[in-house]
Parts: structure tokens; sequence; C-alpha cells
């Protein structure tokens, strides 16, 4: 039986935690928990809602990884002709996930009793801190790339999902080959592009995520976007290009565009497009007119010189090398059943390991996992899906935490309701 | 269970404190630009050079062209230099032959092109050295001279195309020009050694055309360049020179392909604009195809152009303007008779 001392004392602590901290008090409340769940409820709906419209992609990117969206109402719903043209912000996952972890932190510290009888409560917050925590720093440290391999040989880099570079490759000296990329923030930013390892300048003049592009049909101009291109496979080819949204749904191709002007001091040097491939640049060989986009040679003080838009790229300090692919169906349909890749992984140090890739059975190295993500058996080649996330841990962790709250809280109820009914059971 | 309302103070610490963790959590990666090495993936050929000072570089480059350069003189550029990478070995005598029906001469076998060439060493490389005169046009000074170096089953072309007297006097650049080159072979495995004499492709086997030659054309020999070639003379010594080749892509364009060859003939070059005083649509095979009709002081030129998967086709005959005129409507004929099955 706990004294009135012990009493005096327990209260006293969150008294005395509720003084120190009373800055935190209005952050701790029960209201602004509940406005924060009801918010993200109308978060995940009208997220869902706009799925549909943007795809899953643009959907997380506008409302979940971001502070606020702008939603307008759907046309086709009840008073949408009129209702459709007001916008209207909704908080987005940021916004909500921040001030949900700060609003649990705050009553964490200034509401609840530190105590073994409330101990189950305070794991179970616990948890969901991390989880909310641990969301969050997925979101800013995961990256999703992609590795294609064709069977039999092997690949030493990956590819981002999203987001393009400009590679410039010094292929001169025999063995070794200097890559200087410059990325899409920087591409979107524009301007002229100095750096000590180019021995030219670059002037961003068009750049897109998406567009059209075509043979200029004779007798007609190239479009606005390629009038001043006059050198390379742009020119060769006679490309016309258009700008278009980015597509964000699952099964939207983007190819990207990029016309740039190349200084040597003050002289041109001329001016190319590039266009990247959203399967990876090495798709262009497969059409002979377009089959420099990979490689446009550009040579200057007697250097070779080779550039192309691709998506990002990461090149590993091992490989993996593809020896067979095999994929089954569902009898009669074309839904897969099993898509499976036989692998060596050759690391550093001339180790290797063989490997079978598969559905949920992933290959875990050096921080990543290759997931089994597409397949084409006919063409004998395997695409993982590679990703790292170095909080993959902490959902796990939370979950576990939240579990043992619980566990010891039904417990803790469980045991004094049996002790209290075998108290008042006793014949009197 | 109550709460005593906190002072101003305390709630603007409390916001800001809010603010500052969302926007810790809204930091994203700064972009960089990234310099690092990695073993060759390139696999194709290099070839670079440093261009001596009075030489400028021509941004038209087309067809099999790496480079074009022109030399910078007080008149405007002159000249035009190439260079022209071969994934084979192809046969000194066939270039030869290519250029120098460019400047009239005829067919020249083994023991000519032994009379015109020589090997040159420079800088520790053997060049094979080949100078062609205008023999077609009187009083013409028109001069190629071809430098071909080998390497691993490869060729690299280098054509000077010019003035004799301009050749002569930039020789020196030339040569510096072809020291300062980085040729090296390919990775990817190549082509074996094209036959120096391959038979025109009257039935060609994987799905080129066929067509029906007038029966007083001359089979002359084909080349690696040439599908088919033919020659037609009169009794007065005059005489035309008929051709067959295919490329892969557009050669550059109809634009550059018209001029260069009206730059052939003694004419001036046409802007995309006034291309129609020389070209006009055909059917060829239920094909739209270009006709290019041109006739200079001296010679003439009929070709058509056709693009076929990809691919472009040109049937050229060119040489003596009255007997191009005679042979007009058997070449018309011949255009007609074209098959691509």
């Amino acid at each position: 039986m706990p004294t009135s001392k012990d009493k005096k004392k327990k209260k006293n602590t969150l008294g005395e935690r509720r003084r120190k901290f009373a800055w935190l008090v209005p952050l701790a409340s029960i209201n602004l928990t509940l406005t924060l769940l009801s918010l993200s409820m109308i978060l995940v709906f009208v997220a869902t809602l706009e799925q549909v419209r943007i795809g899953i992609r643009g959907a997380l990117a506008e409302y979940f990884e971001s502070m606020y969206g702008i939603w307008h109402y759907p046309e086709q719903f009840w008073g949408g002709d009129f209702l459709n043209a007001i916008p209207i912000p909704i908080p987005g996952g940021y916004l909500l996930g921040g001030l949900l972890i700060i609003n649990l932190t705050a009553a964490y510290i200034t509401r609840f009793q530190w105590t073994g009888k409330k101990m189950g409560i305070q794991l179970i917050h616990l948890g969901i801190i991390m989880l909310l925590v641990g969301q969050l720093a997925t979101q800013a440290m995961q990256e999703e790339s992609r590795m294609q391999i064709n069977k039999g040989e092997s690949s030493n880099y990956i590819e981002r999902f999203h987001g393009v570079e400009l590679a410039f490759s010094d292929v001169t000296n025999p063995g070794t080959q200097k890559v200087v990329t410059i990325p899409q923030n920087i591409l979107e930013n524009g301007g002229t592009i100095r750096t000590a390892d180019l021995p030219f300048k670059v002037q961003i003049k068009h750049f897109g995520v998406n567009c059209d592009f075509t043979v200029t049909p004779e007798g007609s101009k190239r479009g606005a976007i390629v009038q001043e291109v006059n050198r390379g496979v742009g020119q060769t080819a006679n490309l016309t290009v258009s700008e278009k949204e980015e597509d964000f749904s699952s099964e939207g191709l983007n190819f990207g565009y990029l016309v740039f002007e190349l200084f040597d001091g003050t002289e041109s040097l001329g001016t190319w497009l590039t266009l990247a491939h959203p399967g990876g640049n090495h798709w262009w060989k497969e059409s002979p007119k377009l089959s420099d986009l990979a490689f446009q040679p550009i040579r200057h003080e007697g250097k070779l010189w080779g550039v192309t838009l691709r998506s990002e790229r990461e090149y590993l300090p091992y490989s993996i090398e593809l020896l067979d692919v095999e994929n089954e169906f569902y009898q009669g349909t074309e839904i897969p059943f099993n898509f499976e890749s036989d692998i060596v992984l050759n690391m550093e140090g001339n180790q290797s390991r063989r490997a079978l890739v598969y559905m949920n059975t992933p290959l875990r190295h050096d921080g990543k996992t290759f997931y089994q993500y597409q397949m084409n058996a006919a063409a004998d080649y395997t695409v993982f899906q590679v990703i790292r996330n170095p909080s993959w841990l902490v959902p796990y962790i939370a979950c576990v935490l939240v579990s043992i709250g619980l566990l010891w809280q039904f417990s803790f109820h469980l045991v004094r309701f049996l002790r209290k009914n075998s108290n008042s059971a006793q014949p009197a | 269970m109550s709460f005593s309302l906190p002072n101003t103070f305390c709630l603007t610490r409390a916001l800001l404190t809010a603010l500052s963790c969302l926007l810790l959590f809204s930091c994203g990666e700064e972009a960089e630009i990234r310099s690092y090495e990695i073993p060759t993936e390139y696999t194709g050929p290099v070839v670079t050079w440093e261009l001596p000072d009075d030489w400028g570089e021509n941004p038209d480059i087309s067809g099999p062209m790496a480079g074009s350069f022109h030399v910078k003189t007080d008149l405007g550029p002159m000249g035009r230099i190439g260079v022209m990478p071969f994934r084979e070995s192809v046969s000194s005598v066939d270039v030869a032959n290519m250029f120098g029906m460019e400047l009239g001469q005829s067919r020249m076998d083994e023991d000519d092109l032994k009379e015109i060439s020589e090997m040159k060493d420079i800088e520790g490389r053997n060049f094979e050295w080949i100078r062609l005169q205008d023999t077609g046009h009187e009083g013409s000074t028109r001069t190629i001279l071809l430098a071909l170096y080998r390497n691993k089953g490869e060729t690299w072309l280098f054509p000077f195309i010019g003035d004799r007297d301009l050749i002569n006097e930039q020789q020196k650049n030339f040569e510096s020009f072809l020291a300062s080159t980085t040729l090296r072979a390919g990775e990817v495995e190549i082509r074996a050694k094209a036959p120096d004499l391959p038979p025109p492709p009257a039935h060609d086997q994987h799905g080129g055309p066929t067509w029906e030659i007038p029966s007083h054309w001359v089979k002359t020999s084909a080349s690696s360049m040439r599908l088919a070639s033919y020659e037609v003379k009169d009794d007065n010594g005059s005489k035309l020179d008929f051709s067959v080749t295919s490329f892969p892509g557009d050669v550059g364009g109809t634009l550059a392909n018209v001029n260069r060859w009206l730059g052939q003939i003694g004419i001036d070059p046409v802007e995309e604009s006034s291309l129609s005083k020389y070209v006009s649509p055909i059917v060829l095979d239920e094909k739209e195809a270009h006709l290019v009709v041109a006739e200079g002081d001296k010679d003439s030129l009929y070709a058509a152009i056709l693009m076929v998967d990809d691919r472009s086709w040109f049937f050229k005959i060119t040489g003596s303007r009255e007997l191009a005129r005679v042979e007009k409507p058997n070449f018309l004929n011949f255009l007609e008779s074209v098959c691509f099955h």
C-alpha cells in the first residue's frame, strides 16, 4: 500500500515537471490530439480520392510528403461545378505527423505519471512516437532504386526511380572513365554551371521532367524548345520536343529532356539536346536513329567526352551477376506466381556469394535490400527494386514496445481485478 | 483535471520549438555536382583531335563523319577536312575510287593506286597517303588528299578536300592535326574484312530492293560503299556514273545531301527554303521519295532519295549534261522498276 508520503512525492514529481515545462502544457492537450487525428483521417480520405487522379506517387508527394496540399472538390460530386473552383488547403503528412510527435512527447512529459503502474501506457505511447519518428526518418532517408541485369552479365550500379542527372564521361584514357554528374536539382535551377571537373561551362537552356518527342516532319520547323540545337542527335535526327507534365501514375513513362549549350570561355561549342529514357538509357540502343542518346560524343581539347541525361545513378563497390531467370504463372493465367533470379554477388576482395532472389525473399547486402521487381524471361533480364532504409528496424522495435505496453497494462488490470475478486469472494 | 493558462512567452517558445522540429524533418539532401572514376564502360572506338589554330569546325556532321572542319581564310571557310571511322578494314582501292569518282576519275586498281599513294610516318604511326587530282574537268585544281590509318582491323579515314594550293599550304597543319589524334579501336567485336568487290544486290536477300537496269548501261565494280555501280557512255566519249547506295539513318538529311551533290557539279549550295528548286516529290514503289534534278554548266545530276525502315537509299546518276538529258527517261524508268517487295 502506498503511503500518503509516496503519493505526495509522485504528485510533486508530476507537478514539478508541469511547472518546469509549463510551456509544453498547451501542446500536450488531448483536444489537440483528437484534432490532429481527425485531420489525419481527412488527409487520408482526400489523398485516396486524389490518388485516382494523380496516381500513388503524386498523392504521396502532394499530401503526405509535404506540409500542406491544395485540394479541389471533385467536379463530379454534388455541387462540384461551383465548389471545384475553391482551393481547399489540407494539412500535409509532415505537418500532422510532426505535430503529433510534439503532442505525444509533450503529453509524455507533462501529463503521464512515471510509475510502474502506468508503465504500460508509457510504453504504448513511446511505441507510437517511435512509429511516427521512424516514418519521418524513412521519408527523409529511404532511397528507392532499380537495378537491371541481362542474363550472363553483371551490373555494379543502381538507378533511382525518380530524378535524372546530366552525366559527362571522359573516355579518352583506356582503363578508366572519368564521370562528372550534375543532378536534377541543379538542372532545374538553370543558369550556367561551372565546375573544375569539366573543361567547359554548361548553360542550361531548357529542362523538363517529361516530354513528347518526334522527328520533325519535313517542311516544318522544329519546336521552340529545340530550335537552337545545332549539335548531336537532336540535330542529326531532327527531333522536335514538346513539354509535358510529369506523369505520377504507376504506369507513367517520363522522358526527361534537356537543351544545353557548352562554352569554352566565351566561345560556344554548340547546343545539344539530350533525353532520358525512363527504362534506362540502354534502351535508346534499340532505336538506330536515337542510339547515340546514350552517349553523344563531344570532342574537346584532345579528349572524347560522352554526354547523356540519365536516371540518377549510384555505383556500388560490388556487382551482381545474373546466372539465370525463371518465371512461373498461375495455370491458364498471366498472373505471376513466382519470379526467380539466380545470381552471384561479387564482393570486394574476390569474395562471392550465390543466392536466389524471388518474391518476398530479397537479397540483403551492405545496407541495401534487393527485391525481385520485374522480369522478362523472354528477353533474359531481371530488374531488382533496391531499397536503402537505415531506419528499417524502427517500426519493428515500435511494434514490440506497443505490444509489451499493452500486455503490461492489461496484465496489471487483470491481476488487480483477480485480486479484488478473490478478496471479495472470501467468506465473511 | 485543470491546467493553468500559460503566459505569452511560454506559448511563443512552444510554437518556436514545434516549428524547429518540423523544419528539421523537412530538410532534404543538398544537391551537388559529383565527380568520380570508374572502370571504362565505353566499348566504342575513341577518336579525338586538336585543331590547328586556323581551322574551324563544321557543325553539320553527316553520315559516318565523326568530325568535319574547314580552313579559316580571309575569303571565308575553305576546304573540307573530315574524320571517318570505319568499324571494318575497308580496302584502300575502294576508298580511293569512292573519292576518285567524285573527281571524274575512272576506276583504278591496286597498281594505279600504288602510283599515287605512299606510307607516311607521323609521330610513330603509319598513315597511307593518297593524293587524287581532278581529271574530269579541264583546268580544275580540285584535289583530295586521303590519309588512312589502320589499327586492330579498324580503319580511320581523314579526307582533305579542297583546292590544290590550299592543300599544299595546309599540309603541315594536316600532319600536326593527324599527330594530335587519339585513335583507339573499340572493344566490341568488329565485322570481318569487307570483301573488295561485293556483288551488286540485284536481289537482296535481306529484304533490299530489286530493279531493272537499262540494257546498255555497263556494270562496273560495286564497292563496300556502292550496292550497284553502272557506267553509261556515248560515242563522243561523254559518260555518266550511276550508283545505288544505302546507309542507316538519314545521313544528314535531304538538304545536306543535295548541297553536297550540287557542289560536285559546281552549283552553289542552297538554303532549305530554295530546296524545291532542285527537289520534287516522287513515289517509288508506293513510298514517298524525293527526286533531285540539277543541271550544272557541264555536268548534271539526277537522283532519288528514299527512306525505308530508318535506312536511306540513294539512286544517283551523274556526269555529262548532254548525255544525262538523253538518259533521263531511262533513269526514270529504272526508278519505276525499283521494288522493295
